[in-house]
C-alpha cells in the first residue's frame, strides 16, 4: 500500500527520552545501594553493584544511539533537534558521573570511606538522588506540555526546572561540607585526594541534572 | 453490437477500477488523522468515507469534464473519433495499470497525476509533441507543488490559532466552546461555496459570485452556531480532556468534510476517460468539454465506496496503530487544511491530489511544533514519485496506443 501519510510519522524521540530518564533514575537507586554497602564496611556486593551499573550504563547509551540514530535530517519534532540532543547529552552525563564514581571508589576499595566522613558522604549522596528521580519526571510533564501546551502544564514544568535547580545548591554545599571535613579530619595525603576527588565527581552528578534542566528549560520557551 | 461497446464495457471496468483504487489507497489518506487521533473507529471512518464519497462525487463532482483533463494537450487530436476512443481507453488502461504497480510496490503515488501522464501520453501518440501545451502542463505542475504547500501554510496557522487562543488558555475548555463557531463555520462556508460553484444544482440557481458569498456567509454562520449548540448539549466538562474532547467531536464533522472534498475531486480522475469514451459512443464524436451524466458520476463514487470497503480497514488499521500521537487538536488542523486547499483547488480547475493536501497539512501541524517527530523529507519522496508518475503513465499510455491501433 502506498501510503505516505504513515511513513511521515516516526518514533517520537520522547518515548526513547523517557526511557532514558528510567534508566538514569534505576541507576541512581543502584548507586545509592553501592555507597550504602561502601559505608556498612564489609561490603562484598560492591563488585556486583558496580556490574549492574556499567550495563545499565551500556543500556542507556544504547538508548542514547538510537534516539540520535532515528531522526533523520529534516526532521520536524516538537523542540529544536539539538536542544534534545544537548538535553539528552546531560542527561546522559549523569550516568556516566555515576559510574566514575563507583569506579573510582573501586581504585581503593579496601580502604573505602573512613567513618569520620560517613555521614557527610551520606548525605551528599541523599541530596544528589533527589534531582535524579525529578528528572524523569520532568520528561514525563514536560512531553504532557508538548501534547497538551497548556500553560498550567508549562508552569508545572518549570517549576520542576526550579527544585532541580535548588537540588544541585543543596548538594553544592553538602558537597562543600564533605571536603572541609576531609581537609580537617583526615591527615593521609593519599586518602584525602581520593574522597576529595569522590566528593568531587558526586557532586558533578548534580550539576548535569541541573544542566538537563537547563535545557529542558529551552525546550519549553515560548 | 459494435466495437464501441466492447470499448465502453471495458471503460467501465477499467473506470470502475479506477475508482476502486482510489477508494482503497486515497481514501485512507484522507480519514488518516481521524482514525489516527481516534475521533472516529475504523468502522465508522469506512462508513462515513463510503456515504460521503459517493454523495461528494454525484454532487459535488464536476458535471463537466474537460476531455483532457486541463486542456494539457490540444484537443485538435479528437477530430478523429475513432482515435480518441482508443486514446480515451489506452489512458484509462495505462493509468489503472499504474496505479496497481504503485499499489503492489508500495509507491506513494497518486490516481491524480497517472490520469494526467496517461491523458500526456495518449496526445503525443496522436498528434506528437507539439499538441503538448507545455505552459498548461507547467501550470498544472506547479500547482502540484503549491498544493501540499498551501496546505502546509493553512495546517500550520490553524494549529497556531488553536495553541494561542485555546490551549495555552487557562480555561482552555470553555476557550474552545467560544471559538468552535467560527471554525466549524469556516468549514461550512469552504463546502456552501463549492457547492454553489461547481454542482449543477448551484449554477441552476445563477448565482453571482457576490450574492454566493454573501448565502454562503450567512449559511455558514447559522450553521456554525447550531453545531456549537448541538456540541455543547453532547460534551459535559470533565470528560476526558475537556478541550481536546471538544476537538474529538468536532473531528468527526471534519472527516465528513474530506470525505465529501475527496469524492467531488478525485472521481474525475476515474469517471473522466469514462465520461469521454461514453460520450464518443453514445453521439459520435467529442468537443473539448463532455457532459459527464449523473449516474456515472455515482457509478464513480459506487466504485470508490467499493474500494473502500474491501481495502480501507487494512490501511486504517496500520494507520491508527503507527499514528498514536496525533491528538484532535491536531487531526483537526490536518484535517481541515486538506479539505480546504482539495475544495479550493478544485474551484480553480487544479487537479490536485487529496492525499497531497493531508501530507502537508501534517507538515504544517508539525512545523507549528504540534507534532513530537515528523519526517519532513517525505515532501521530496513524494515530488520524486510524481516526477515519476507522469512520464510512466504517459509511456505505458503510448505503449497500449500502439497496441490497441493494431487490433481495433
Amino acid at each position: 500500500m502506498r501510503i505516505p501519510f504513515i511513513s511521515m510519522f516516526i518514533t517520537s524521540p520522547f518515548d526513547g527520552l523517557q526511557q532514558h530518564a528510567e534508566k538514569v533514575k534505576e541507576c541512581a537507586w543502584v548507586f545509592q545501594k553501592a555507597i550504602e554497602c561502601v559505608i556498612m564496611d564489609r561490603c562484598e556486593d560492591f563488585e556486583n553493584f558496580r556490574e549492574d551499573i556499567h550495563k545499565m550504563e551500556q543500556e542507556a547509551d544504547a538508548i542514547k544511539r538510537r534516539i540520535r540514530g532515528h531522526l533523520p535530517k529534516g526532521t520536524l519534532l516538537a523542540v529544536d533537534k539539538f536542544e534534545l540532543f544537548r538535553y539528552l547529552g546531560e542527561q546522559d552525563k549523569v550516568i556516566d558521573g555515576v559510574e566514575d564514581a563507583l569506579d573510582w571508589l573501586s581504585f581503593r576499595s579496601s580502604s573505602g570511606i573512613p567513618e569520620v566522613v560517613e555521614k557527610e558522604f551520606m548525605l551528599l549522596v541523599e541530596a544528589v538522588m533527589a534531582p535524579i528521580e525529578e528528572l524523569s519526571n520532568m520528561v514525563v510533564e514536560a512531553r504532557k506540555y508538548f501534547s497538551s501546551f497548556s500553560e498550567n502544564q508549562r508552569r508545572l514544568v518549570k517549576s520542576m526546572i526550579r527544585t532541580l535547580r535548588a537540588h544541585e545548591e543543596e548538594a553544592d554545599k553538602l558537597e562543600d561540607a564533605a571536603k572541609e571535613k576531609i581537609f580537617n579530619t583526615i591527615e593521609d595525603s593519599v586518602t584525602v585526594f581520593h574522597l576529595v576527588r569522590l566528593a568531587e565527581i558526586i557532586g558533578s552528578i548534580a550539576d548535569h541534572a541541573e544542566n538537563a534542566g537547563d535545557m529542558m528549560r529551552a525546550m519549553v520557551a515560548k | 453490437m459494435g466495437f464501441e461497446y466492447y470499448v465502453l464495457i471495458i471503460g467501465y471496468i477499467f473506470g470502475f477500477y479506477m475508482a476502486w483504487n482510489i477508494g482503497a489507497n486515497d481514501v485512507a489518506n484522507s480519514m488518516a488523522s481521524a482514525v489516527g487521533a481516534k475521533a472516529i473507529t475504523i468502522r465508522q471512518a469506512i462508513f462515513i468515507a463510503g456515504i460521503l464519497n459517493i454523495v461528494g462525487a454525484t454532487f459535488i463532482g464536476s458535471h463537466v469534464t474537460q476531455t483532457i483533463r486541463k486542456g494539457i494537450v490540444s484537443t485538435d487530436i479528437l477530430t478523429d473519433p475513432h482515435l480518441a476512443l482508443i486514446g480515451a481507453l489506452s489512458a484509462l488502461l495505462a493509468a489503472a495499470l499504474w496505479v496497481s504497480f504503485a499499489t503492489w510496490k508500495s509507491l506513494p503515488v497518486s490516481t491524480t497525476h497517472s490520469i494526467v501522464g496517461a491523458m500526456i501520453g495518449f496526445g503525443i501518440m496522436a498528434g506528437g509533441f507539439s499538441v503538448i501545451k507545455w505552459g498548461k502542463l507547467g501550470a498544472v505542475v506547479l500547482s502540484w507543488l503549491i498544493s501540499p504547500v498551501f496546505a502546509m501554510i493553512i495546517g500550520f496557522l490553524m494549529f497556531k490559532t488553536i495553541v494561542r487562543f485555546i490551549l495555552s488558555r487557562d480555561d482552555a475548555f470553555n476557550q474552545a466552546f467560544r471559538l468552535a463557531p467560527y471554525f466549524i463555520g469556516t468549514a461550512f462556508f469552504v463546502v456552501i461555496l463549492s457547492f454553489l460553484f461547481k454542482t449543477p444544482l448551484g449554477s441552476s440557481l445563477a448565482i453571482g459570485t457576490p450574492m454566493a458569498l454573501i448565502i454562503a456567509l450567512i449559511l455558514a454562520i447559522i450553521l456554525g452556531f447550531v453545531s456549537v449548540k448541538l456540541l455543547r448539549k453532547f460534551t459535559h466538562p470533565g470528560e476526558l480532556t475537556g478541550e481536546e474532547e471538544i476537538f474529538r467531536k468536532i473531528q468527526i464533522g471534519t472527516s465528513c468534510y474530506v470525505a465529501l472534498a475527496q469524492g467531488a475531486n478525485d472521481v474525475a480522475n476515474a469517471i473522466g476517460p469514462l465520461a469521454v469514451i461514453y460520450f464518443l459512443v453514445k453521439t459520435g464524436s467529442v468537443g473539448a468539454k463532455v457532459p459527464v451524466p449523473l449516474f456515472l458520476l455515482f457509478f464513480g463514487g459506487i466504485g470508490i465506496a467499493c474500494g473502500i470497503a474491501m481495502a480501507g480497514h487494512r490501511v486504517m488499521d496500520t494507520i491508527g496503530r503507527k499514528i498514536t500521537t496525533l491528538t484532535n487538536t491536531r487531526g483537526f488542523s490536518v484535517d481541515f487544511a486538506a479539505a480546504t486547499t482539495v475544495l479550493m483547488a478544485s474551484k480553480m480547475g487544479l487537479p490536485v491530489s487529496t492525499t497531497h493536501a493531508a501530507v502537508g497539512g501534517v507538515l504544517g501541524v508539525g512545523l507549528a511544533r504540534g507534532m513530537e517527530a515528523v519526517n519532513f523529507r517525505i515532501i521530496f519522496q513524494i515530488i520524486i514519485y510524481w516526477i515519476l508518475t507522469v512520464p510512466a503513465a504517459a509511456l505505458t499510455s503510448m505503449v497500449i496506443f500502439k497496441i490497441l491501433q493494431l487490433f481495433l
